[in-house]
């Protein structure tokens, strides 16, 4: 009975002490994390009253060098300020909303360093500089709290409880929400994208269920025979479509069609592949008779990356005018490397079909333009955004320096006004 | 003078048996360019690097590296010069270099780094990988120096890492692996189409670790070994496919809590997610 006890007593003095080791190390850890937060929100909270003055001050000087040194802060400290929130748990909300208000200020800085439109920018940020110093108020006040309390990690779930009707956050979202939407309205080209990407340009009369269906028996005849499941898009979808799930022997997918015209959106099949028995050539092939049969004749190939099951081959519609090829209507195709057999085909931006204004190339002079030891290899015509959501025609260059190894890249360069618009390294 | 006509016959046997196998057979018959993946592109870059032509390193991925290398032993033997390895190509390479698949194949499989330079011991080209992972000084002191640890085996467009890649894998097999395959490719594409949002972070590692985002990063389950279909479901919307139709968030209905998340619009349903704007 005495020997029990002692085992018994040494049992909980054992546990008790591992208990209070597992508690320690959970605190410690907590503390860690606590802290961490805490300089994300100390960090984020100074940046934000610099960014204030950043903008501010962009607002003394006439003298291009020092507005553009004010504008360059503006831009790294709207940045830095986006990491920090980034970095800290307020609910996807209000950081949401702050990542786009911050993101909004950094690209209208580099956009007016850019573009020399000082006077545009003197018209807008008084009120911009007058609304972050209120949203600065604002987000001080709703973050006293944190550095009230002792490491505790208590405040910082409670604020982010999801179940929690009123938190101390609620004035600054509100107030970003307002102020994004008036110191920061769409612009034209903006609201044309918004558009496109939500298809308001699809006039085709509406398809039925059973037209659709018909639809994706003709396109894709393999699956003719499969057993489907359709579902129409919620009533809150940017545009309505059908999406057609289907299951045939092996093969386990779906196709989505716009429910205007029935146009396909894409289509992916899963099945087991095989042993590869096509060669390059042949895929290439097989993916323009698919082409064929998805009814877009109008494109080129642009690239091919080969995979352990599958092709992946990028069609670009070609412009009729110019030839030179529209990458942002682009239609991608995925190819079983055993049958050749269509895996996937997704025309969700061939058919948002860009419009594409009349723009002149002007030639440039690779020997100046480039380093001496750059060579280039290829030149290509191209449409493709030039980040303010305008089709650009530009030139896309191979271009290949010659340093200690070779390095390839490839630059697209505005063929108007020959501004850089994309540079990326090849391998 | 039988038994000498005998041992003529099988030292002639032995030496046309030790004759190494160095022509276009080597190769598969097919025809190989820009894009290309596997066996017949790691014979490929050791080829062209056993003759010097080809310094990057060898990883079975036919991209512009080799595809400049290809062009130069093109022009400097005389053939057309197109950058594909046809059969004309292939048998000349061979004719003129040597390959040893097993020790090149034996190298990546041990995730080591080395070079196939001609006329240099291969055993001085090695670095053995003792970390598990690739990275560091090569052995050849080139700048090359091949391993196939140092990422992953797959193709991807050039806009994405294949660091990205493994992420992305981590964070498809930890949210839904349950899911069908378009659900796994649809959440992918979630994460893609954050990425050209102003309202979320500018890298996908912080926007899979933004605090709060994902249930996989709160309970641990990013850290799984993702699966090959979870890796596939990631190829196919770092290639375009967007089977969520443009959506910034999805939820599992049964087990949300957020009121938010239930005001936001919905597009479609996959399997036990909803995708919404």
């Amino acid at each position: 009975m005495r020997t029990l006890l002692v085992i018994l007593t040494v049992a909980v003095i054992g546990l008790g002490a591992y208990s209070i080791n597992l508690h320690s190390d959970k605190e410690s850890l907590q503390r860690t994390v606590h802290a961490q937060y805490t300089e994300k929100l100390t960090d984020a909270s100074e940046k934000l009253s610099y960014l204030q003055r950043a903008v501010s001050q962009s607002l003394l000087f006439k003298d291009e060098q020092a507005i553009h040194s004010e504008l360059d802060s503006i831009w790294r400290l709207s940045s830095e300020v986006r990491s920090s929130i980034s970095n800290i748990p307020i609910g996807q909300e209000l950081s949401n909303e702050w990542l786009g208000y911050l993101g909004k200020l950094g690209e209208e800085a580099r956009k007016t360093a850019k573009t020399g439109d000082y006077e545009a920018w003197r018209e807008k940020m008084p009120q911009i500089s007058t609304n972050l110093q209120s949203l600065s108020d604002e987000w001080t006040t709703a973050t006293v709290d944190y550095y009230k309390q002792d490491g505790n990690m208590d405040v910082w779930l409670r604020q982010v409880d999801n179940k929690n009707p009123n938190t101390s956050f609620d004035n600054v979202k509100n107030t970003l929400k307002d102020y994004g939407e008036k110191d920061f309205p769409l612009t034209l080209s903006e609201s044309d994208w918004q558009k496109k990407i939500e298809l308001k340009a699809l006039q085709d009369s509406v398809i039925t269920e059973k037209e659709a269906l018909e639809k994706v028996k003709y396109l894709f005849p393999l699956i003719k025979d499969a057993t489907f499941t359709v579902t129409k898009s919620s009533d809150t979808a940017p545009y309505p479509f059908y999406h057609i799930q289907f299951h045939q022997g092996i093969r386990l997918g779906y196709v989505d069609l716009t429910e205007k015209g029935g146009h396909l959106l894409s289509y992916l099949v899963e099945r087991p592949v095989g042993e590869a028995k096509l060669s390059q050539e042949q895929i290439t092939k097989k993916a323009e008779e698919h082409l064929q049969r998805l009814g877009m004749k109008d494109v080129a190939f642009v690239e091919s990356r080969e995979n352990h099951l599958a092709w992946h081959v990028t069609f670009a519609r070609v412009n009729p005018s110019d030839k030179a090829l529209i990458y942002a209507d682009g239609v991608q195709l995925k190819i079983a490397k055993d049958t050749g057999e269509l895996l996937g085909a997704n025309a969700m931006e061939y058919i948002q079909e860009e419009t594409i204004k009349p723009q002149t190339a002007k030639p440039i002079d690779w020997k100046t333009f480039f380093d001496e030891d750059v060579q280039v290899e290829e030149v290509k015509n191209i449409y493709t955004d030039n980040g303010q959501f305008e089709q650009r025609l530009c030139y896309e260059v191979i271009a290949v320096r010659n340093g200690k190894t070779q390095e390839t890249f490839r630059v697209v360069i505005d063929a108007e006004n020959h501004n850089v618009l994309k540079v990326e390294y090849l391998t | 003078m039988r038994l000498l006509s005998i041992l003529f016959c099988l030292m002639l046997a032995v030496s046309i048996v030790s004759i190494p196998h160095n022509d276009a057979v080597a190769f598969s018959d097919q025809q190989i360019t820009r894009g290309a993946y596997g066996d017949d592109v790691i014979e490929l870059q050791s080829r062209l690097q056993y003759l010097g032509f080809y310094t990057s390193k060898i990883d079975g991925k036919f991209g512009y590296n080799t595809y400049w290398a290809l062009r130069n032993f093109q022009e400097k033997y005389g053939l057309p010069v197109d950058g594909i390895a046809g059969t004309k190509t292939k048998k000349a390479l061979a004719g003129h270099s040597d390959y040893d698949e097993k020790w090149v194949k034996a190298q990546l499989k041990a995730g080591n780094q080395f070079t196939y330079y001609g006329g240099k011991p291969l055993d001085q080209q090695v670095k053995k990988n003792n970390t598990g992972g690739g990275g560091g000084a090569t052995a050849s002191g080139n700048n090359s120096g091949s391993s196939n640890k140092s990422g992953t085996d797959t193709q991807i467009p050039p806009k994405y890492t294949e660091r990205e890649l493994q992420l992305l894998a981590n964070a498809v097999y930890g949210e839904a692996r349950g899911e069908p395959y378009e659900g796994q490719v649809a959440v992918a594409a979630v994460i893609l189409n954050r990425l050209e949002s102003p309202e979320f972070p500018n890298t996908i590692s912080g926007i899979i670790f933004q605090p709060l985002a994902f249930t996989a990063v709160a309970d641990g389950q990013i850290w799984l070994e993702p699966n090959q279909r979870a890796k596939e479901a990631v190829i196919d919307a770092m290639n375009g496919w967007d089977p969520s139709e443009n959506a910034l968030y999805y939820f599992n209905p049964k087990t949300a809590t957020s009121k938010w998340i239930w005001s936001r619009p919905q597009i479609k349903q996959i399997g036990e997610h909803i995708f919404c704007s």
